[in-house]
């Protein structure tokens, strides 16, 4: 049974919105998807590709991503420390003040108004709206850490709160810049030294949103719904640390071949191949916490969603660092491949670890059964055919458009023009389409399955369902 | 060696001591009971 005194409301409204802003993040996916195969769907001046792109990634990371990281940190933390949140009152103004936020970003973004900065798109009047609410969520989830019950520190705190202090760090450099007026300001740094920050934080808000907080969910997440602990707390520990210790270097592999210094590349690109040590070793925690429970993979759907995550996190942080190796860089960079690898990330680890929470916490919370398993079974598998079938076409569309590139006459002229690479993309861009659609329809199951379970009417609690199980 | 070099330098060896400080008190068998019962208790009941 749930302790009355923590704050259950609050996660409850955070799942929410976050289901309407990945719905919206998903949509405009579509979409713009679409304007790619057909410019005649580009609408101006305000429903143009320019415009709704940088929607869909902002609703995607900060809607979806964030509001996700915001309903499972004030869950977790609650639980983790056996102590209440520090202030509700807190907490309730960050669920207005996130919303505020994210509809700023649409309007402004749809208006035309953007850094053009990749992932920090937002203008300064905005930037500040984001520091009060990172500032007003690390201080509600760092005070309630101190003033724990509980001696030891899991591990999902450690990654708590590495990603409060790194966004925070991240978001505050990147964001230096010169407001010249209500919308309009330029970045504090010039030229390359420009590229080299935003990268550094490019790069590291992977690491502080897309990976710290879904491995503290993660590990937080398996085992409740298992019922069994994880193989080596140590080894989590360790794990954490080395990441820690190796993320921040590696921003520059976004900018090999630049006009950064050769031997900033270099430290970029061999750092990014030793991630894979510290990536890896939550990947078989993570598995050997499955021993004896492979079973599970068939009878608890929350288990299926976070064991493909994870092996979704593996595959990307082989193929990450493959792709900082100059060499392989100079082939697949600017192609397609780079938006697979992204959509592997976000829809194969952070979505499909996030959909098991969010199954788990609404179950939880309102103490009833779901509405029902067969629909999440459904939805997970339309997710997962639904990424494969948007990231390998995209990966193989990488390859051909990289090899056309490439290829050269006897005479040394390019053998084909940039037009005859465009239209070889074609069918691979329907495929994408066609993927998003299907995942799409996955998403709309799984609000619908959500929205069931919580307005079914009194049924008996049980903790079988509760953890998943059929 | 300039000035900055040796700093850069400097960091990154006391980041990586820190680090090999870390896992050998990490993974010190005096401490192994201790340093694993939070897996255990994150699994009682909420
Ligand atoms: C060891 C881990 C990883 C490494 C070393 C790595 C490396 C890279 C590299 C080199 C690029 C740039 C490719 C190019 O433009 O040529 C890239 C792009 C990207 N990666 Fe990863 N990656 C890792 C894991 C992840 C994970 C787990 C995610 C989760 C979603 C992710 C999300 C992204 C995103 C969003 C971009 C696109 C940046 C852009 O818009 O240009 N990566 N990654």
């Amino acid at each position: 049974m749930e302790n009355p005194s923590y704050n259950t409301d609050i996660v409850r409204s955070f799942v929410t919105w976050s289901l309407v802003w990945g719905l919206v993040a998903v949509l405009v996916g579509v979409i713009v998807s679409f304007q790619m195969i057909n410019p005649d769907l580009n609408f101006g001046p305000y429903l143009t590709f320019g415009r709704l792109r940088p929607i869909h990634t902002n609703a995607g990371i900060y809607g979806w991503g964030v509001g996700t990281i915001f309903a499972t940190f004030l869950y977790m933390v609650q639980r983790l420390c056996k102590q209440p949140l520090w202030s509700d009152k807190l907490a309730k103004f960050q669920l207005w003040f996130f919303n505020a936020t994210i509809i700023a970003s649409a309007v402004t973004l749809l208006l035309g108004y953007t850094t053009s900065k990749e992932y920090h798109e937002m203008e300064w009047p905005i930037d500040i709206m984001v520091v009060i609410l990172w500032v007003v969520f690390a201080v509600n989830i760092i005070m309630t850490i101190i003033n724990r019950k509980e001696e030891q520190m899991y591990i999902s705190l450690w990654y708590m709160m590495a990603a409060l202090i790194g966004v925070a760090i991240l978001y505050l450099v990147n964001a230096a810049a010169v407001p010249a007026s209500l919308f309009k300001s330029y970045s504090a740094y010039a030229g390359t030294n420009d590229a080299n920050v935003h990268w550094w934080f490019g790069h590291n808000a992977v690491a502080m949103a897309l990976t710290a907080p879904p491995l503290a969910m993660f590990y937080y997440f398996l085992p409740k719904s298992t019922g069994v602990p994880i193989y080596s707390h140590r080894l989590s520990i360790i794990a954490f640390w080395s990441l820690i210790f190796m993320y921040l270097w590696t921003g520059a592999h976004h900018l090999l071949w630049t006009p950064v210094p050769d031997w900033v590349q270099t430290l970029a690109m061999a750092f990014s191949i030793m991630l894979i040590a510290p990536s890896w070793g939550s990947v078989i925690n993570g598995y050997l916490s499955m021993n004896g429970q492979w079973h599970q993979m068939k009878e608890n759907y929350l288990v299926k969603f976070l064991i493909l995550g994870i092996t979704f996190y593996g595959l990307q942080t082989l193929q990450g660092p493959m792709q900082s190796i100059r060499s392989f860089s100079a082939f697949i960079h600017y192609t397609d491949w780079v938006p697979a690898h992204i959509h592997m990330g976000t829809m194969g680890w952070v979505s499909m670890i996030s959909y098991a929470c969010i199954y788990y916490l609404v179950t939880r919370i309102s103490g009833r059964d779901l509405y029902s398993v067969p629909l999440a079974n459904l939805h997970f598998w339309l997710a997962l055919v639904g990424q494969l079938l948007w990231t390998v076409p995209l990966w193989v569309a990488g390859v051909l458009q990289a090899g056309m590139w490439n290829a050269m006459n006897e005479d040394g002229s390019l053998t084909y023009t940039f037009m005859e690479t465009m239209v070889e993309m074609y069918p691979f861009w329907w495929a994408r389409g066609i993927a998003g659609v299907i995942f799409m329809i996955g998403v709309l199951i799984f609000i619908y399955n959500i929205y069931m379970t919580v307005r079914k009417k009194e049924s008996a609690p049980s903790t079988a369902t509760a953890e998943g199980r059929a | 060696m300039d000035w900055a070099s040796i700093l850069y330098l400097g960091i990154t060896f006391g980041l990586f001591v820190i680090f090999a400080l870390i896992v050998v008190r990490t993974y010190s068998r005096k401490r192994k009971d201790e340093n694993e019962v939070a897996k255990f208790r994150m699994l009682d009941d909420d």
